[in-house]
């Protein structure tokens, strides 16, 4: 399920079938890193869409947290660890991050929800079957990481 | 002579190249207003909105998942969404394409994922299960069968259409 009008009144329609919020952790900046941050958050969103359709009845894709790359870790911590609360008391039992950003390696412990990471993957010069094929490995990787969470 | 017994008067060649200029004129114009009326009538005959997914030589009995992209417009927005079909022939011989959507909340179903229950499809969100022909299994979640989609058979290629729901098991 997406954060859309169509998929929040189904939510509301069917709230005990679902229990798990996947939350993207995007990192912006404006430095010259900018073209990568941008290229691993092009290829988190197709991943993170490609899992929302084949598990949106169990799932909420929620729109990314972002934070800029230079927040300190200790406040992106704080923050998200507040939005995981917020979401576990409307009923998410899993709280699942997906990111490219390595810096959240650190913090692995002190986090509430589970950490998921993608490969940071060059994809500009990439032709569109390989990056197809990419994607779909990563997408069934992830999915069974998801799913072995829940039972 | 021919040309002697019908004389052409310098009025009557006037209304001859009149008319025939006039009517070419006359049909510039209503041609274009014509076809644009018909537009709409001729071009819906023309998408079948069926497409190509699979050889048909490699259909077996044992489902198989094909990928492929439909074409949707929504306002202005023109994008391609990605769908799969499960695949197979039947006892009988004939090609059955079934639709991957859970009919409980919309996941994706998977052939043969679950040990304890081979041979059915298997959803991994809320465990519900169906058999190889889609129908679902009674005390799982889902309350009807899967979608099966329309197809057709041409050149040696299987074309899918729209999924068609069917009744509750």
């Amino acid at each position: 399920m997406k954060w859309t009008v169509h998929d929040v009144s189904m939510y509301e329609k069917e709230k005990q079938y679902i229990d798990t919020a996947v939350v993207p952790l995007l990192p912006l900046t404006f430095s010259e890193r900018a073209k990568v941050a941008a290229a691993d958050g092009e290829f988190m969103q197709l991943v993170t869409n490609e899992i929302e359709r084949q598990l949106k009845g169990r799932l909420f894709l929620l729109p990314s947290f972002t934070y800029f790359a230079s927040e300190t870790l200790d406040e992106c911590v704080e923050r998200l660890n507040r939005w995981t609360s917020e979401l576990n008391e409307a009923g998410m039992r899993h709280v699942f991050y997906v990111t490219t950003d390595q810096k959240w390696k650190e913090t692995k412990q002190g986090l509430l929800g589970a950490l998921f990471f993608l490969p940071s993957i060059p994809f500009e010069h990439m032709d569109d079957s390989y990056k197809q094929q990419i994607v779909q490995e990563q997408t069934t990787k992830l999915l069974n990481a998801f799913i072995s969470q829940w039972v | 002579m021919s040309e002697n017994k019908h004389r052409v008067s310098r009025r009557q060649f006037l209304n001859y190249t009149l008319t025939g200029v006039g009517g070419f004129m006359a049909a510039g114009i209503l041609m274009p207003m014509v076809r644009f009326a018909l537009d709409p009538i001729l071009k819906e005959e023309a998408a079948a909105d069926m497409v190509a997914v699979a050889q048909v030589k490699d259909i077996t009995t044992e489902p198989q998942r094909f990928d492929f992209k439909v074409k949707v417009k929504d306002a202005w927005y023109e994008s391609e969404e990605p769908k799969s079909a499960w695949v197979y022939k039947d006892d009988k011989g004939e090609i059955v394409a079934l639709s991957p959507i859970c009919k409980h909340l919309g996941c994706t179903v998977n052939w043969n994922a679950d040990k304890e229950h081979p041979n059915q499809f298997f959803c991994p969100c809320h465990y519900g299960r169906y058999t190889k022909d889609g129908t679902n299994v009674p005390g799982t979640p889902p309350m009807h069968p899967l979608d099966r989609y329309e197809y057709k058979v041409k050149d040696g290629k299987l074309y899918l259409g729209k999924a068609k729901p069917r009744g509750g098991a």
